[in-house]
């Protein structure tokens, strides 16, 4: 009962339906503008509204990631420009729609079908969430540590082509996280007997710069591409279309729930995959895909929705985000003395069905913007980068500054901006940056508590892992990933089928 | 997974980031070396904070971390020392155009003056010079599209999210209580 009141808390307070409506609406517009992504915009508005009450600040958050993921694949389909990560795959097809003269249908499907799929991701979360809390009750010290390692590891694997580059970046974020004044012992370290650095690095200092700034001047290499203008037609997709897409998109929702839900993976990969799996099961689409086929449509726009809600899988139940948004959400649950994590699902079931309450209400507004205001949304969308930049970076430093009222955050925040757009230059992920600064905390305390009840004993702490299914499962995958990566997996894969491959090539 | 076609997109998301497989831009050595020599920086750092103590001392991650960042920056230097260089690519042209090292002046130029010149008045300036630099349109366009989109921001945080920036030279909490006055004296 208590929880559909608090399920229900977001329908009936205006203030916070106006909120997650305000933030879905504008969500789609900053997914939808190129430069602008949802992980910047989450993260500046944590810094604008942490002296909110919590309901409000996370109803705005909810509205613009849900909008945001959607947003994407606007400019995907109307510029062959993703306006979000998570819209590469929807650029594949749509563009080719769009200029077919299909733009409005093309838009109309992806409309609807990531309502489909965030639909179907918000049930995940309200049915799983809950059993997934319950089990992690039964998490040891050293599991949480390998969740952390894990989820680090999985975000570098998948979302670079280089492991090494993602682990480096990940391993940076764990140093970064441990700056300042060691809350066990009160050690410092990496301090460098330096008052600035004594109370630590603002993680939001570090977001923000990584993915507003950096992002901000990386876009400076395209001022001068300009908007192409297209004509939209009919918008509103017919049942029959639907229905016929349905299976395609349930399957495909799986794939993103998923991702969604294993630590470190978002929405753009996600999408990526599902689109990969509807190239497999479609055998004769109506349109080659890459030319514009429905399906290449259909498939990553429902797994990116799907893979919202099953981002909060992982991050309401373990404390462990799901993807970097989530993982900001984690930052500002924790400024509103939240901690995220199975004790907060025990202790605080009112805040998740919030959430999910939220995360519904959300994908309705998500929907009806959607579906209207194309014009407006054109519009907006030509607005030019020339304004648009210096205004992100502007309000880069004016959240970075509002956290704490220092300015040390500001150039701690310009530092890592600068950094960040070297390393993505370079082909080093950011996104194992931001998650091994969140977990940092967590794997420290996690390991130190696990080795102090082994008493300092490594063999005791390894018997340990080996004798539990749970930490043997996660240190076994902790290990896959690695070895995937390695040049020695690869002859090995050679070995076995490589002469099967030359046998068919012949 | 199928190749992503990146070529349309700006290089900046995290499942598509820039560089090249198999090839190395310009200045992508110079960066491999600076991380190495950091990252060797920072074990040096690590172990200073509590040695090789106990297994859980607050040293222990600390080392455990730097020590994975400068085997990982060890395998990217010399894996890049190998690698070809992408070929007609220059470190001014793709890699720190002089836009980006101008805006980048700016920016740190608003870092320093923030505190001392206040909100408002470093904000114009930055946004005037960046929006000039960058747009290369007339003054009074510029300055225009400056002022109202300045003007938005203040009154939305300033107003609306209470952020408290430094004033400065702007008597900023007098201009907002004659706001505030002005509207609950027409109640």
């Amino acid at each position: 009962m208590d929880a559909i009141l608090a399920f229900l808390t977001v329908f009936t307070q205006p203030e916070l339906l106006l909120l997650v409506g305000l933030g879905t609406f504008a969500g789609v517009y900053i997914g939808a503008i190129p430069g602008l992504s949802v992980t910047m915009a989450v993260s500046i508005l944590i810094s604008f509204t942490f002296s909110w009450d919590v309901y409000p600040a996370i109803s705005l958050m909810i509205g613009i990631y849900m909008g945001g993921v959607y947003g994407g694949s606007r400019t995907a389909i109307l510029l062959n420009i993703p306006g979000a990560p998570s819209a590469i795959a929807t650029a594949l097809d749509g563009y080719p729609m769009a200029q077919r003269g299909e733009a409005g249908t093309a838009i109309g499907v992806t409309t609807v079908m990531s309502f489909i799929g965030g639909f179907i991701g918000i049930a995940v979360l309200a049915v799983a969430a809950p059993f997934v809390s319950e089990f992690a009750l039964k998490f040891q010290p050293r599991d949480y540590m390998l969740l952390a390692v894990l989820g680090i590891l999985l975000v570098g694997s998948l979302s670079s082509g280089s492991l090494v580059k993602g682990i480096f970046a990940g391993a940076l974020g764990i140093a970064i996280g441990a700056v300042g004044r060691d809350p066990l012992t009160f050690t410092e370290r990496f301090t460098f007997d330096l008052q600035i650095m004594q109370g630590g690095i603002s993680f939001i200092a570090v977001m923000i710069g990584m993915f507003g700034v950096s992002e901000a001047l990386m876009q400076l290499h395209h001022v001068e591409k300009d908007a192409v203008r297209q004509k939209i037609t009919r918008i509103v997709p017919s049942l029959a279309t639907v229905r016929k897409h349905l299976p395609l998109s349930l399957q495909t929702s799986t794939i993103g729930v998923i991702i969604g839900a294993l630590p470190g993976t978002g929405g753009d990969i996600a999408a990526l995959m599902a689109y990969d799996h509807a190239k497999r099961v479609t055998k004769k689409p109506e349109v080659p895909f890459g030319k514009g086929a429905m399906e290449g449509l259909v498939a990553p726009e429902t797994a990116n929705n799907a893979a919202v809600g099953g981002a909060f899988i992982p991050m309401m139940t373990l404390g462990i985000p799901g993807d970097a948004v989530t993982a900001i959400m984690i930052g500002a649950l924790f400024i509103h003395g939240l901690n995220p994590g199975p004790m907060l699902m025990i202790d605080k079931p009112d805040m998740f069905w919030f959430i999910v309450g939220a995360l519904v209400m959300a994908n309705f507004f998500m929907l009806f913007f959607g579906l209207t205001g194309i014009k407006l949304f054109t519009k907006i969308v030509e607005m030019p980068r020339s304004v648009l930049i210096p205004l992100i970076m502007l309000l880069s430093i004016v959240g970075a500054y509002a956290v704490n009222n220092s300015i040390s955050d500001v150039y701690w925040m310009l530092g890592f901006g600068f950094f960040g757009y070297f390393m993505r230059h370079y082909g080093y992920p950011l996104g194992p940056v931001i998650l091994g600064v969140i977990l940092s905390r967590l794997l420290d305390d996690n390991w130190r508590r696990a080795i102090i009840s082994e008493r300092e004993d490594l063999g005791r702490f390894f018997y340990g892992i080996v004798t539990s299914p749970l930490s043997l499962v996660l240190f076994i995958a902790v290990i896959l990933i690695f070895v995937s990566q390695t040049p020695l997996w690869r002859r090995g894969k050679e070995k076995l089928f490589g002469t099967q491959v030359e046998e068919a090539r012949q | 997974m199928s190749k992503i076609e990146t070529e349309h997109h700006d290089g900046t998301s995290d499942a598509t980031p820039g560089g090249y497989e198999g090839q190395r831009r310009p200045g992508e050595l110079v960066f491999g070396a600076a991380m190495l020599l950091g990252s060797l920086g920072l074990l040096w750092n690590a172990y200073g904070i509590s040695g090789f103590d106990a297994l859980s001392a607050p040293g222990t991650v600390p080392m455990a971390t730097t020590s994975v960042m400068v085997i990982s920056a060890a395998i990217v230097f010399l894996r890049d020392m190998r690698l070809p260089r992408v070929s007609g690519e220059t470190v001014l042209k793709d890699i720190l155009p002089g836009v980006v090292v101008l805006v980048a002046l700016l920016l740190i130029a608003y870092g320093f003056l923030l505190q001392p010149l206040g909100f408002l008045p470093t904000s114009a300036l930055f946004l005037v010079t960046a929006i000039k630099l960058l747009g290369g349109r007339n003054w009074t366009w510029t300055i225009a599209v400056s002022f109202v989109s300045l003007l938005i921001i203040w009154i939305v945080f300033r107003i609306v999210f209470t952020v408290l920036m430094p004033a400065g030279i702007v008597p900023e909490a007098e201009m907002v209580q004659v706001l505030r006055n002005l509207f609950s004296g027409a109640k």
